[in-house]
């Protein structure tokens, strides 16, 4: 009871004093409070706006656009974003708003109509913190603790990769290039990198690597591979000398196989001109780049005579499938004195001045060096790239990068590098120097330029995490490998015509011409011809068909074959009894659409599509109509524009095409062109 | 004043003192190396992103006959008569005058029908994006 009595009788005032000036506090807060909401940075905005809407609206639409106010969001639970935005950016679907300021502007180009946002919201695309309502809190620069604050535009290209899982988005060129590279550089050789999945990579198997070439190539081209061939799509392994002499002595010992052929030749009878002609002839360019011009899709050739040796060289070339199983390069018809010419010409024409005589193959017997080389291949994961029967392939050597733009950026290391902490930056310098992230890594370096390098980054910094529902993903289709069997199927594997055509989208992308219609495209004589001896359509294509010296049985073969197989049900069925006044009518719109401007007939016309004067020969008349409707369909980013053509334009265009080049005899059977 | 009080005077100036001399020096300001080589190659350029966009697309679709700076020396231009203009040489550009010509073809200005209409084979925002490249082409480098 005396505690009660003491409360009672002394503690009133003080309390009554106590109660006053929380009151008060309150009351200071609360007002506070009021007028910060009141004079909200978005309501100032929407003020100023409100201002600018009567400057940019006539009366009827103000009356239309009223209400308008308040805080505004968007909310995307199958993104798990709430997106408040358009609270401020109040004109941004409005073309009104086209030329005002910000934040009032409307959206730029027609992003909006393929995006509306009230599907895809705003942060998905441009990150920044979408439930803020003032500028510096929504991240619009970046921000201390703010992982994602807004993209700038120059990277912005890595949100569209997050969807659009295409290899090559379209109207995003630095994501498509950033990917382009990833594929050339082979990086999912040793990381496993969502969509890339069934890709691969493959340098070439060395199991008769000591067969093939010549040691001191061998010792320069393990220091540094664009030191050899600056194209060189092998990163550099940064190795000690120690390294390079054992790895050396393992490689050079590997000659499992004795793939060699050449114990017949008589090489004092090798004519090196007649060698130049058929390098010529088969158009070995195509795919071989000799003094900075050629194809990429084989090695560089300009200093071949510096790297492989002469037995070697012409065991592969006169059968490239039973010395390299893998090999993408097609078997020609050639005899062995005319592969002996071409190999005398190639190890004469492109060997520097200072490659000396053909020393003998020497066999490592040291025991110790042999398993130090052994070790290298391993712990620096070249079974990756390299088959070698000896050495089963251990899977992926590098981490996974599923999931690496959503690593936390301030616990990756950055080393010395004084640079804002983010998974950008943090992917960039591990591309470009990765030794300078404060442990030697074991990661190879590509001499990326920077420009490329931050490609990579972006490309790789849209593998978030985040599982996006199925409706938002755009997928790159996974092609299904193609392998005819019987006698065709022998055939497009001695040519490997899938080196450079595609079936299903399987396949190499060096040729335009994609084989899957090809039976209603072309005509099946012309196919035997073209097979025969294939000449140029175009005339200013630089990759040409080689010319394989194929037997006429076998492109009978194959022409038949596509002319059964390879055919578009939709083209197939098309009436080809063509009436005169139809063609006349063709030859007149040829005129008046410009065809003559890419187009050459007999000696008129530019030089960027085919040659027409043949095509009543060459190409079937259901594919031409179906063409000239719908060049786009058939062949995204083709130079073919659509003219919009009507039923009846195409038809006359297809009558006077078809009526060109065909053989009297054929003329003479009548309308009907197959 | 006693001791204590000219002590804590003094010990708040120093603090002040400090404190806007931190916020006045030059800010050891963290780079962005990955940006900073993307801008680095647009300067190079001297192009905006929108009309790097527009110039990828010019490379494909126009190149052949406008040439690949745009100075109508494609190599397919000595096949045409009229043969393309050098659009370097032009100094202000009508930007709907361009986009009627790409989307509907020369011939839809009373010119040659050399030069096809693209407006059914591009977006629309391809064409904005060549618009706004073409537009770009006779600016001078800075």
């Amino acid at each position: 009871m005396g505690v009660a009595v003491e409360v009672r009788n002394t503690a009133p005032p003080r309390l009554h004093l106590v109660f006053a000036g929380l009151g008060l506090a309150f009351l200071v807060i609360f007002s506070w409070v009021l007028f910060h909401e009141g004079a909200a940075e978005w309501r100032t905005t929407q003020a100023r706006f409100r201002r600018l809407e009567t400057t940019v609206k006539n009366p009827h639409q103000l009356a239309q656009a009223a209400g308008v106010g308040g805080l505004r969001q968007i909310w995307l639970p199958d993104l798990g974003r709430v997106d408040r935005c358009e609270t401020c950016h109040l004109g941004i679907d409005d073309p009104a708003f086209a030329r005002a300021p910000a934040p009032f502007a409307a959206h730029p180009g027609t992003w909006l109509s393929t995006h509306p946002t009230d599907r895809f919201g705003c942060t998905p695309c441009h990150d920044g913190q979408g439930q803020a309502t003032d500028y510096a809190t929504v991240a619009h620069q970046p921000q201390p603790f703010v992982t994602r604050p807004m993209r700038p535009l120059e990277t912005i290209e890595a949100n569209c990769g997050v969807c659009h899982r295409a290899l090559d988005p379209p109207d995003a060129p630095r994501l498509a290039e950033g990917r382009r590279l990833i594929v050339e550089s082979g990086c999912f050789s040793c990381h496993e990198i969502p969509g890339f999945e069934g890709m691969t990579f493959r340098g070439p198997s060395l199991d008769s690597i000591g067969y093939k070439v010549r040691p001191a190539w061998l010792t320069s081209w393990l220091k540094d591979p664009k030191g050899y061939l600056p194209q060189s799509k092998m990163g550099n392994f940064r190795l000690s000398s120690d390294e390079i002499g054992s790895l050396q002595g393992f490689l050079l010992s590997q000659r499992a196989q004795v793939p060699l052929d050449s114990t017949g030749v008589d090489w004092k009878k090798a004519d090196t001109a007649n060698g130049r002609a058929l390098f010529g002839e088969l158009r070995c360019v195509s795919c071989h780049a000799v003094n900075g011009r050629g194809g990429t899709a084989g090695p560089e050739l300009t200093r071949i005579g510096d790297k492989v040796r002469r037995d070697w060289l012409f065991s592969y070339l006169k059968d490239p499938h039973r010395v390299q199983a893998d090999t993408p390069m097609l078997q020609y018809r050639l005899s062995d004195p005319q592969w002996r010419d071409v190999t005398a010409f190639l190890l004469e024409q492109y060997s520097s001045a200072d490659t000396g005589a053909e020393p003998p193959p020497v066999t490592y017997q040291d025991a110790r060096v042999l398993a130090a080389g052994r070790a290298v291949f391993e712990r620096r994961g070249c079974p990756s790239c390299h088959r070698l029967a000896a050495i089963k392939d251990a899977g992926r050597i590098g981490p996974s990068l599923a999931g690496i733009a959503d690593r936390d950026p301030d616990e990756l290391p950055y080393g010395t590098n004084v640079v804002r902490h983010t998974t950008d930056n943090y992917i960039f310098l591990k591309v470009l120097l990765p030794d300078t992230l404060g442990q030697t890594s074991t990661m190879p370096t590509f001499a990326f330029t920077p420009a490329d390098a931050a490609k990579i980054a972006l490309a790789l910094a849209s593998i978030r995490k985040t599982d996006l529902p199925a409706s938002y993903v755009l997928r790159r289709p996974a092609p299904v490998p193609y392998r005819p069997g019987g006698k065709f199927g022998e055939l497009v594997a001695r040519y490997r015509c899938l080196s450079c055509h595609t079936v299903g989208g399987f396949g190499g992308d060096l040729s335009t011409v994609p084989l899957d219609r090809i039976g209603s495209q072309l005509q099946r004589d012309y196919l035997v011809k073209y097979l025969l001896n294939p000449g140029a359509v175009r005339v200013s294509v630089e990759a040409r068909m080689p010319v394989f010296h194929m037997l006429p049985d076998e492109a009978k073969t194959i022409a038949d074959y596509f002319s059964m197989v390879f055919l578009d049900d939709g083209v197939e069925q098309y009436d080809t009894r063509f009436t005169a006044e139809e063609a006349r009518r063709g030859q007149e719109l040829y005129g008046q659409l410009g065809c003559q401007a890419c187009h050459q007939l007999g000696t008129k016309g530019g030089y960027v599509g085919p040659e027409l004067s043949e095509t009543g020969a060459r190409l079937r008349p259901g594919w031409i109509a179906a063409w000239l409707s719908k060049p786009q369909i058939y062949k995204p980013g083709t130079l073919q524009p659509d003219y919009g053509l009507s039923g009846a334009d195409a038809r006359a265009l297809t009558a006077y095409l078809t009526s060109l080049g065909r053989s009297p005899a054929a003329k003479a059977r009548g309308g009907n062109a197959q | 004043m006693t001791n204590r009080t000219w002590h804590a005077v003094a010990v708040a100036v120093v603090a002040l003192a400090s404190t806007v001399g931190c916020r006045t020096g030059p800010p050891s300001q963290p780079g962005d190396p990955m940006l900073n080589a993307i801008r680095a190659e647009e300067r190079e350029g001297n192009l905006t992103y929108v009309e790097s966009q527009g110039r990828r697309l010019f490379l494909h679709y126009c190149a052949t006959c406008h040439g690949d700076d745009a100075r109508g020396d494609g190599q397919n231009a000595s096949n045409l008569s009229p043969a393309p203009p050098d659009m370097t040489a032009r100094t202000s550009q009508d930007p709907a005058l361009i986009r009627r010509v790409i989307a509907e073809g020369s011939a839809a200005v009373g010119r040659s029908p050399l030069s096809p209409p693209w407006g059914r084979s591009l977006s629309q925002q391809q064409i904005d994006y060549l618009v706004a490249y073409c537009q770009s082409i006779g600016r001078k480098k800075p």
